[in-house]
């Protein structure tokens, strides 16, 4: 009896001070920690506010967020659970919470983070909308999270090339439902003029860049879609 | 010096746990997509390796024979979560890369395994050599089999792309490509030895038949 | 239904042991003949549920407190009591499939997929019946995958191998094999 004491006696020793070191190391890092998922979202962020055709930053310096609590004042809408919106109808969800930024010629920039179900899993992806006395246009997207899509195929959805098919969608196209080129029917678009034309009404030309991987782009174009859904119940409803 | 030297050259090559002892799969085959994430892996693996071989060392006169696993497993998982908060906090996108294989360095079987063959019965510097020897062996054999597979699936070397996307076999980069790579590399591993013993072999005979005539 | 989806997700198109590589050292050290491979598969199936189930709560108490640090380290220390228990356990009723599993039997512990498992459910924020589903999913996955190579390698056995690939090599590259046969089943299912 005793002998299983002591030897119970030393386990815990030694567990309480492992459990202490490890203390002390996790307080020492919550800090850095923070820092390090803020400045992922704030890189994100400042991506998406930058105007993908002059390269140039759309709000001022000073308004880019430095800490949490900056980030916490562009706070938009906020759910109560991490999902701020779920749609049926496109498989995907936006997270919460979603910000607004006021731009440098004082439109007003919405910035959503959403996913709708890929090839292996949901791709993640954040989108700023620009305001324009009352029509919006989807400015620039960015790629958070595509790891459940397959190496070569559906994950060349995170290269430039890819990404700035989706960039400035116009109202129109938005209101229409956004759509990969291959579900539209149509051929692909052979020149820049006729890529915009297609985007007018919603119809993204991805099939020359993501020849066999039709599902990871779709995907995409349904996050797009269950945000502007969400964007049309708030902001279509308060008008 | 020689000695040293020895056990350095004994884990890396003659006593490679990956090649050799087939140690350490899991983490082997699943975080070498990249020759980056091969050594980061690995680098992880070895400051491990090295902390818990010291600590375990140390105590190893302290520690009831009955229950030195549990005691060592503690150890070794204290030190795991400690490099993964310090990965999380300053070497972030790594970290995210490695995710769920950072925690199971726990169970990689040659941080246990050395802890019980090794560091339990020596002293403090010996343990280091053993776990910088063990520790190299398996950074090297990642990074080997990580650069391989990025170098044939992406066509680029740590990120620097090579020939683009002229010659990608991207089957490489997928499990598959892991369990065949390390194969080869393995088979030539294997190759190597049995060339090097027939070679032993024939200078054995050699040198008996030279005394034979002689 | 989603739970179905889980169950055969980690079973098929998430293979733990081809597609995301846990549990390689006791798939390729006790897949040399069928019965073991089946005794294995038990024992980890069993462990697995088991193993899931106490850490999620576990870590439902740890989050409470705010102790997440101290997962891993919990998380070990159970699934290596509970190997110890089926040990035990494994030696009074069957002592026969005690014998033939040997050292895999405690090596079960350092087996990452059930670690891996745990880890999962966490990262994955299941509730408590998904875990159970997806842990069974994870062990019969496994238990395929075992099953499967212990036949092939019976059959290997007689085959005539070139000196290099014999042992680890040959192993390594059949598995690899497989494993191309199991990518045939991602994009299956969309969770």
């Amino acid at each position: 009896m005793g002998n299983y004491l002591k030897i119970g006696l030393t386990l815990m020793a030694f567990s309480i001070v492992v459990a202490l070191l490890l203390a002390s190391v996790y307080t020492i890092t919550a800090d850095p920690i923070a820092m390090a998922e803020l400045n992922v979202k704030l890189e994100s962020i400042k991506t998406v506010l930058t105007d993908p055709v002059s390269g140039t930053l759309l709000i001022e310096e000073s308004d880019i967020p430095q800490s949490q609590e900056e980030l916490n004042e562009k706070i938009w809408k906020e759910g109560d659970s991490d999902n701020l919106y779920e749609s049926s109808r496109y498989n995907g969800y936006c997270s919460s919470p979603a910000y607004k930024f006021s731009l440098k010629d004082s439109r007003d920039a919405y910035i959503f983070n959403g996913a709708s179900v890929g090839y292996g899993g949901y791709v993640s992806i954040m989108c700023s909308f620009v305001e324009d006395e009352g029509s919006f246009e989807l400015l620039k997207l960015e790629v958070l999270d595509y790891s459940q899509e397959t190496p070569g195929l559906g994950a060349k959805i995170a290269e430039k090339a890819v990404k700035e098919r989706f960039f400035n969608i116009p109202q129109s196209g938005l209101t229409a439902g956004v759509i990969v080129d291959k579900d539209s029917g149509k051929s692909p678009a052979k020149t820049y003029e006729e890529e915009k034309t297609n985007k007018k009404e919603g119809i993204i030309s991805v099939s020359d860049l993501m020849t066999g991987a039709t599902i990871t782009p779709r995907g995409v174009a349904n996050a797009i879609n269950t945000m502007v859904e969400y964007l049309e119940q708030t902001i279509g409803g308060d008008e | 010096m020689a000695k040293e030297q020895s056990q350095l050259t004994n884990g890396m090559f003659t006593n490679n746990p990956i090649f050799v002892q087939a140690l350490g799969m899991c983490p082997t085959l699943a975080t070498t997509t990249s020759a980056t994430n091969g050594l980061g892996m690995g680098m992880a693996t070895l400051s491990v390796l090295i902390m818990s071989n010291i600590v375990i060392s140390l105590i190893r006169k302290l520690v009831p024979d009955k229950i030195r696993i549990p005691v060592y497993i503690i150890i070794i998982a204290g030190f795991v979560t400690m490099i993964d908060l310090l990965m999380h906090g300053f070497l972030y996108d790594l970290w995210k890369t490695l995710g769920l294989f950072i925690p199971l360095i726990v169970v990689n079987c040659v941080i246990l395994g050395r802890a019980e063959a090794y560091a339990s019965h020596n002293g403090v510097f010996k343990s280091i050599l053993d776990a910088l020897g063990m520790g190299l062996g398996f950074a090297g054999a990642l990074l080997l089999l990580g650069s391989v597979r990025e170098i044939l699936g992406a066509g680029s070397w740590f990120g620097i792309p090579l020939w683009g996307d002229a010659f990608n076999v991207f089957i490489m980069i997928l499990p598959p490509g892991a369990f065949i790579t390390l194969g080869l590399l393995a088979a030539t591993f294997n190759w190597m030895g049995i060339s090097r013993e027939e070679r032993k072999k024939k200078k054995e005979q050699a040198a008996k038949k030279a005394g034979e005539t002689a | 239904m989603k739970i179905f989806l889980i169950f055969m997700s980690a079973i098929l198109v998430n293979n733990f042991v081809l597609q995301r590589f846990l549990g390689i050292c006791p798939f390729l050290g006790v897949s040399k003949k069928i019965d073991t491979a089946v005794g294995m598969s038990l024992a980890v199936i069993f462990v697995m549920v088991l193993a899931s189930v106490i850490t999620w709560l576990l870590n439902g108490l740890l989050v409470l407190m705010g102790l997440s640090f101290l997962k891993t380290i919990v998380f070990i220390l159970v699934i290596a009591s509970l190997v110890q228990f089926v040990e035990i356990f494994l030696k009074k009723v069957s002592p026969g499939l005690y014998e033939a599993l040997g050292i895999f039997l405690p090596l079960i512990t350092t087996n990452c997929a059930i670690l891996g498992l745990a880890l999962l459910n966490i990262q994955n924020n299941y509730g408590l019946l998904e875990t159970i589903f997806n842990s069974l999913g994870a062990g019969f996955g496994f238990g395929l995958a075992l099953i499967l190579f212990a036949g092939i390698r019976e059959q290997l056995d007689f085959a005539d191998i070139p000196k290099p690939f014999k042992g680890l090599a040959g192993t390594l590259i059949t598995a690899g094999i497989l494993s191309m046969a199991f990518v045939g089943f991602s994009g299956m299912i969309k969770l």
